[in-house]
């Protein structure tokens, strides 16, 4: 194998370099084109879009899953689906939790950003509260421990009868003996709701804080002279400068939000909670796939809920693009 | 060093790097595309040692479910397995997720040639019917002892295995249902458990008394009910009840016999005489309430639930089943007729490579030393009849079940339909807003009644004709 002296690549004109390139396949230039180019090509389709490819056929079929054999049914299963009575439930469910966890998560964490970040004392250099390194890390630790953990942890604080919610509340004098928050329609998805913005919303502020720290201080400092108080301050500048953070956490909420099948399992096992309203979309296609064992079903469920998943970030890009955002945001 | 052979190295290093990275690329691609491919391994002389032909020195692989039993006692009659069969070895494989850890086995053709489908993420069976070895060779069979193993078993253990007449599933552990209590308590306040709803009103008004409740359930366990609820219809309404039900008969939730026992249950919840929250508390903690705290008097549970609440269980408890009672005193079968269910259901799956390896386990286990183990370890007995003896190895709960079984006889049944449509899902759902008060007997009776009815009209769903 021989390599041209790399002298002579800068001496020769770009004709020449191109010439040279398309002649000289060298085994050193396929090998780079395969190492870095086509395994990763080759990795993303196999692994990424074949399978998308695969789970839409599959939603084509009554498959079992549990047999090779299988035959076409055309969108037989989306009809079913569309009328399927749970599992438009576990779609509301899902839309519920699209509204509230990502906005509340987001505005919640972006309040304790700030306040940790800029809004200390009104005097002298920007900084935050008073020991704010040690509520940084506090509120970090829900985000640390596993998703599984804190739905059986929080199944423990609602318990009706031992639980540590109902203990408080009945120490303050208030009789919740035996209410089950959990067993309850009207309070289930509420305390779900809460207990996925718990172990969120540490992160999301992690995440803010970055991203505030990277704001240049004068900005603050001159915000300040014009006698901008520190609400102003957060809607008019830190905000605005923050403003592809705040998309990004946006959609990766509204993913989550659209999953959330870790917690609604461990808070809810075996089922969709009080009257199925905690049930989501991702649990029903558990159930159908391996309990049912009717895969072609649940995989047109996992094709609905990825449609809905691009729907979503969309209109978030959109929304953000028509209030005036950047360059369409990055993620 | 000289350059040229620098770079060719280097050259080599990149091709030996994208090769290796390749290599199991394409494993992968060509065993996603190998499914379906039946494979009969080689097979042995038949004999009475070795009835089902197995091949010498061959591997059986075993998926046991690591559940309440763990998977210890397969290892023993692994181990007999590779000292019967010198050159032969059993590997003994925990799952703690059958269904999820074994689909994509199934779907490509490489199931294991023994499975224990248990557990909460079991597989559907009938989603896997046509794809299991017919068991009727292992019952036919003679046991290490030289008994036909058919004439070992328990009265009715077959039948929670056997689909369109075909045995499917042998279930290896027996399970009784029925209602558990303190029999120390029930003594002390001179109680008797209850044989009519009639009786079990009474003892609840005097548990209300004591400051305890007669019932309690957990949110995971409200099917509990459903299966008390169950066995004490079909006691008063006989055999027809569970075939209508079995095969998700139109109205088949509005028989008479149903419709007594949930209007007694209903009266029960609203007399307050469930513990409330149930539908909030996790179904260990709420068994831990009538085990440990005596919150409450009667649970209803199968007979696994001695071991399962082993270490939660106060002390002189004295763990006792009773059947469940029935609406009226003269029911069509008589009150120690018995819900007797299998657990642990061992299939073999046709595609299997080696089917008599994993049916030679099977008449193994079904053999004396590794029932009697089994028995004595796990305090709970198997379909194997004669293996716990009269003391119970001292526990109140296993001499109760055999008492229980000897006093029903031939008088025992069995349901599948929850289990081969896969409504446990649903049924907790309805049962928990029942049992809190939230609906009564006849939205129940209608809940259960839709849900029949919508597996029924839903032509995706395969039915299975149940006698």
């Amino acid at each position: 194998m021989s390599l041209p002296p790399p002298t002579a690549v800068l001496e020769g004109g770009r004709k020449a370099a191109i010439q040279s390139r398309r002649k000289n396949l060298t085994f050193d230039k396929v090998s780079f084109m395969a190492v870095f180019l086509g395994i990763p090509l080759a990795i993303y389709l196999v692994f990424v879009i074949w399978p998308f490819l695969q789970a839409f056929v599959y939603s084509l079929t009554d498959w079992s899953g549990f047999s090779p054999n299988y035959k076409f049914i055309g969108l037989d299963n989306y009809a079913r689906i569309f009328t399927d009575d749970q599992f438009l439930k576990a779609l509301s469910n899902n839309v519920i939790l699209l509204i509230i966890v990502p906005l509340v998560t987001v505005v919640l964490s972006l309040v304790l950003a700030a306040l940790v970040t800029v809004g200390g004392s009104s005097k002298g250099q920007v900084k935050g509260l008073k020991n704010s390194s040690f509520y940084r890390v506090v509120s970090f630790f829900p985000y640390t421990i596993p998703a599984v953990a804190i739905g059986i942890m929080w199944g423990q604080i609602y318990d009706p009868s031992g639980g540590l919610l109902n203990g408080a509340l009945n120490a303050l004098g208030l009789n919740f003996k035996d209410y089950a928050w959990l067993g309850n329609t009207n309070t289930a998805m509420a305390c779900s709701i809460f207990v996925i913005i718990w172990g969120f919303v540490g992160f999301y502020m992690v995440l803010f804080i970055a991203g505030i720290k990277g704001i240049p201080a004068e900005l603050f400092e001159a915000a300040r002279i014009d006698g901008a108080g520190r609400f102003r301050t957060a809607v008019s500048v830190t905000i605005p400068m923050i403003r592809d953070n705040i998309q990004t956490a946006y959609v990766y909420l509204g993913i989550f939000a659209l999953d959330a099948f870790v917690y609604m399992a461990s808070l809810f096992p075996n089922a969709g909670g009080p009257e199925n309203s905690t049930l989501v979309m991702s649990q029903q296609l558990f159930f159908t796939a391996f309990q049912r064992g009717q895969f072609g079903m649940a995989t047109a469920m996992g094709v609905i809920l990825a449609v809905a998943t691009l729907l979503f970030s969309g209109l978030v890009f959109l929304v953000n693009k028509l209030t005036g955002g950047t360059d369409g945001g990055r993620l | 060093m000289n350059v040229q052979q620098s770079f060719a190295r280097r050259g080599f290093l990149r091709g030996a790097l994208a090769t290796a990275v390749l290599a199991p690329m394409g494993g992968a691609l060509a065993s996603c595309a190998s499914g379906g491919t039946t494979t009969t391994g080689p097979t042995g002389t038949v004999s009475d040692t070795n009835p089902f032909g197995l091949a010498d020195n061959s591997t059986v692989d075993a998926v046991i479910f690591k559940g309440g039993y763990g998977i210890d006692y397969v290892d023993f009659a692994g181990s007999i397995f590779n000292k019967n069969h010198q050159g032969s070895t059993a590997k003994i494989s925990p799952s703690t997720a059958i269904s999820t850890e074994l689909q994509p086995r199934f779907a490509g053709g490489n199931p294991p040639d023994l499975v224990d489908n248990s557990g909460a993420q079991s597989i559907g069976i009938s989603t896997i019917l046509d794809q299991l070895e017919d068991l009727q060779p292992v019952v036919d069979a003679k046991n290490l002892e030289g008994t036909p193993i058919k004439d070992t078993l328990y009265e009715g253990v077959l039948a929670p295995g056997t689909f369109n007449g075909k045995l499917v599933a042998i279930n290896y552990v027996l399970t009784l249902f029925g209602v558990w209590y303190s029999a120390s308590l029930f003594e002390a306040n001179g109680w008797a458990p209850p044989k009519t709803w009639d009786e079990a009103f009474e003892l609840g008004e005097k548990a209300k008394a004591k400051g305890k409740y007669l019932f309690l359930w957990g949110k995971e366990a409200a099917s509990y009910y459903l299966e008390l609820a169950l066995s004490s219809a079909i006691k008063e309404g006989g055999d027809e009840v569970r075939v209508a039900l079995e095969n998700l008969k139109e109205d088949s939730w509005k028989h008479p016999a149903l419709t007594k026992v949930f209007e007694a249950l209903d009266k029960h919840v609203k007399a307050g005489h469930f513990k409330p929250g149930g539908s909030g508390t996790a179904f260990t903690a709420a068994q831990a309430q009538w085990s440990n705290g005596q919150e409450a008097l009667l649970y209803p549970s199968g007979s696994w639930i001695e071991n399962e609440m082993k270490d939660q269980t106060k002390a002189d408890f004295k763990m006792t089943g009773a059947p469940v009672p029935t609406p009226s005193s003269s029911p069509k079968m008589p009150y120690e007729a018995l819900h007797s269910g299998g657990g642990e259901p061992f299939i073999v799956p046709s595609q299997a490579k080696n089917k008599a390896g994993g049916k030679e386990i099977l008449r193994i286990m079904l053999s004396k030393d590794a029932a009697a183990n089994f028995a004595k370890t796990k305090l709970a007995p198997t379909v194997v009849k004669d293996t716990v003896p009269a003391d119970g190895f001292g526990s109140t709960a296993l001499v109760s079940q055999t008492k229980m079984l000897d006093a029903a006889g031939k008088n025992v049944f069995n349901w599948q339909f929850l289990d081969l449509y896969g409504m446990n899902k649903d049924v907790l759902v309805v049962w928990n807003a029942f049992l809190d008060g939230k609906s009564n007997a006849a939205k129940l009776a209608e809940d259960m009644q839709k849900m029949s009815d919508k597996i029924r009209n839903d032509s995706s769903i395969k039915k299975v004709e149940i006698k």
